[in-house]
């Protein structure tokens, strides 16, 4: 069948499906694309110059493909990408469908994919990106991603199968730093600031990645990240292209590695430091990470915590705010995770304020109220089985100019923002 | 009430034996002593850690681990077996979780017949399923006929076990998989010493077996038996309820 067609006939499908609010119009049109014609993105992606960018990593994908999608558009390149959670081979191509014309040809500068981490070997099997992006491995949903060291397996071999691909990879990252080990053209972002001397509970990749004996860090910036060194082996954190005096629109440590991540590829297309900021200051969150909300005159901020890395620096970023008021959602769907064990690699021990109003609520909130219990005895906490009831009178205890923190899970964080927003996302 | 008591809790391998939340079953214990005042002490029992360590813990905890972990620790744990075995024969309570627990079985069978061997303190063997075989996962409710109480848990495990002759489950599978998805058995449980697939962690879901542990930690120690203060122990029998409503199965 002739891919004008499949495009035709797929548009049409991807259009009635928004029409009538049937939901996965973000994955379907590719998914029939593809039977139709298993080499469909290939042959599309073949036939035009636009350039392909993945993403892969457990934390910051969704956020850093936003970062380079504004600043590439606002130097006026035109980008196409997938969206948030249509992260597989059907998702890419429903992509290509929405930004190809009926002739199949794509006009699209860029087009910026994140990739599962999962199934990055599967999608470079099938696309040969230009730029592939890889931030960090942290444990996240064992149950459904298993261990760290099988994946990074999995991306070592699909990394040295491709040719012609610029390897943007983040060095602080020991197992992300390794897969670039015997590779040409390959990038190292990290991060410029001052570490400390901890070593954090929930860190997973301190043996040396080569050898496997344990490694050295000089400074750690958090979980595993670090300046590691082995001293059985010698392998060390690689040279980094740091990229100092840029504009940083989101908080937390976590996100300066998003930031850099996007700065260094724009830099790499040819980019000056001038045109990167000037994106950078346009940057608007990406939903649920950072994103901002006013409901009936009230701030609520979202920081998606997905994992015991991400929860950590999520509890870190609010720090900072000085933030009072903390409401904690945990789901264990399909899409969170189903086991919540992860929520004791969490280190809420020292991370949360003692006098902080907190509002549990989720699928898992016992669990969750039985780790607060455990964790900080005096801390005074309320539990909502209903998650409606538990926005509403979070929010409705805001003193003015009071923000409502709200740490969810990947499901609860859709739902909160279908009760806040009245929209439903995917 | 004032005591002099003081438990050691041993915890093997925290930096690498860490994967699935098992933290919490130290948290757990400490504060569940604490809240007595029975005073606590956490020895990390770290790769290179010294025997006559091991011989000062009153409790023992293990957790589960990727396998590059895994082999680092089975390394150090080898040398180490036979003070281990002695704490075990002791009746000093044990807690060896998922990885943790395989490794004290006489062997692991890999997918492509390759037998890692065990550190043989209990008669059971584990065995990969085939190549792309089902892991074993999903919450989980198992009956302790000894502790006559339901244990709550997740499990994780691509491993399936099979008990030998000698050896007792640690509980019957209400609901779930178990060793190995086939003879409704979970875990073992020799004296004090527990070997179990359940994580979750596995202790703040279960305050009985929690205080179970204590109680025979402190009368191997003190060579008497010390009453236990009741505690509040409603949020865990709600988060109990909650999972077991949910499973569709009594507590």
């Amino acid at each position: 069948m002739l891919n004008s067609l499949i495009i035709f006939f797929c548009k049409i499908i991807s259009n009635i499906s928004k029409a009538l609010n049937l939901g996965h119009g973000s994955t379907w049109p590719g998914h029939i694309a593809l039977k139709l014609n298993p080499h469909f993105i290939n042959q599309l992606l073949n036939n035009s110059d636009t350039k392909v960018i993945l993403i892969t990593g457990t934390n910051g994908k969704t956020t850093t493909a936003k970062l380079l999608q504004t600043i590439l558009e606002t130097n006026s390149k035109r980008v196409t990408l997938n969206s948030s959670g249509a992260n597989l081979l059907n998702g890419i191509a429903s992509a290509l469908i929405v930004s190809s014309n009926l002739q199949g040809n794509l006009s699209e500068d860029f087009a910026i994919f994140e990739v599962d981490e999962n199934t990055l070997p599967q999608i470079t099997k099938t696309i040969e990106p230009d730029y592939i992006i890889a931030l960090n491995l942290f444990r996240d949903q064992l149950d459904r991603y298993g261990e760290i060291d099988t994946i990074a397996k999995k991306w070592k071999e699909a990394y040295t199968k491709l040719t012609k691909a610029l390897f943007i990879l983040n060095a602080d990252d020991p197992q992300i730093a390794y897969l670039g080990d015997g590779l040409k053209n390959t990038h190292y972002f990290g991060l410029n600031s001052k570490g400390n001397n901890v070593e954090e509970h929930a860190a997973d990749s301190i043996l040396c990645p080569k050898c496997g004996k344990r490694l050295t860090f000089a400074t750690h910036y958090f979980s595993h990240l670090g300046d590691w060194s082995c001293l059985s082996c010698g392998l060390k954190r690689p040279e980094r292209e740091i990229q100092n005096d840029i504009f940083l629109p989101l908080s937390g440590t976590y996100a300066i590695y998003d930031i850099q991540a996007a700065a260094l590829v724009a830099k790499l297309i040819g980019l000056t430091k001038e045109q990167v900021n000037q994106g950078l200051k346009k940057f608007q969150p990406a939903f649920g990470r950072q994103e901002l909300l006013k409901i009936a005159g009230k701030n609520i901020q979202l920081f998606l915590s997905k994992n015991p890395t991400s929860f950590n620096e999520s509890l870190r970023a609010i720090a900072e705010k000085d933030a009072n008021n903390l409401l904690i959602i945990l789901n264990d769907r399909i899409p969170d995770g189903t086991d919540v064990s992860w929520i004791w690699d969490i280190d809420f021990e020292t991370l949360i304020k003692k006098s902080m109003n907190l509002y549990l609520a989720g699928d898992r909130v016992y669990d969750l109220a039985l780790r607060i219990k455990y964790s900080l005895e005096t801390q005074k906490y309320e539990i909502f089985e209903n998650l409606e009831d538990a926005i509403y009178i979070a929010t409705a205890k805001l003193n003015p100019n009071e923000t409502l923190y709200i740490l969810p899970t990947y499901s609860a964080m859709l739902e909160v923002r279908k009760i806040l927003t009245g929209k439903k996302i995917l | 009430m004032k005591n002099n008591f003081t438990l050691t809790i041993g915890w093997l391998y925290p930096e690498l034996m860490n994967i699935y939340g098992d933290r919490g079953n130290v948290t757990v214990l400490q504060k569940r002593c604490e809240w007595r005042q029975i005073a606590t002490k956490v020895l990390r029992l770290e790769v290179g850690f010294r025997e006559n360590e091991l011989e000062k813990c009153d409790i023992i905890l293990m957790g589960g681990a990727q396998d590059k972990q895994q082999e680092a620790v089975a390394k150090d744990l080898f040398a180490k077996a036979t003070v281990l075995n002695t704490a075990i024969e002791k009746g000093i309570p044990g807690i060896y979780v998922c990885g943790a627990y395989q490794m004290l079985g006489n062997y692991y069978k890999e997918a492509n017949g390759n037998k890692i061997k065990g550190l043989r303190i209990f008669d059971f063997y584990t065995e990969s399923p085939e190549q792309d075989g089902k892991r074993l996962i999903g919450n989980i409710v198992t009956y302790s006929e000894k502790l006559n109480y339901r244990l709550i848990g997740f499990e994780n495990h691509g491993g399936r076990t099979y008990l030998g002759k000698k050896i007792e489950p640690l509980g019957k599978v209400v609901k779930g998989f178990g060793n190995n998805g086939i003879d409704k058995t979970e875990g073992i449980l020799y004296k004090n010493s527990i070997g179990t697939y359940l994580h979750g962690p596995l202790l703040p879901k279960n305050p009985l077996l929690t205080d179970y542990l204590i109680k025979q930690a402190l009368e191997i120690k003190y060579q008497t038996k010390v009453p236990l203060k009741t505690l509040d122990d409603n949020l865990e029998n709600q988060a109990r309820e909650a999972i077991a409503k949910r499973l569709s199965v009594a507590i």
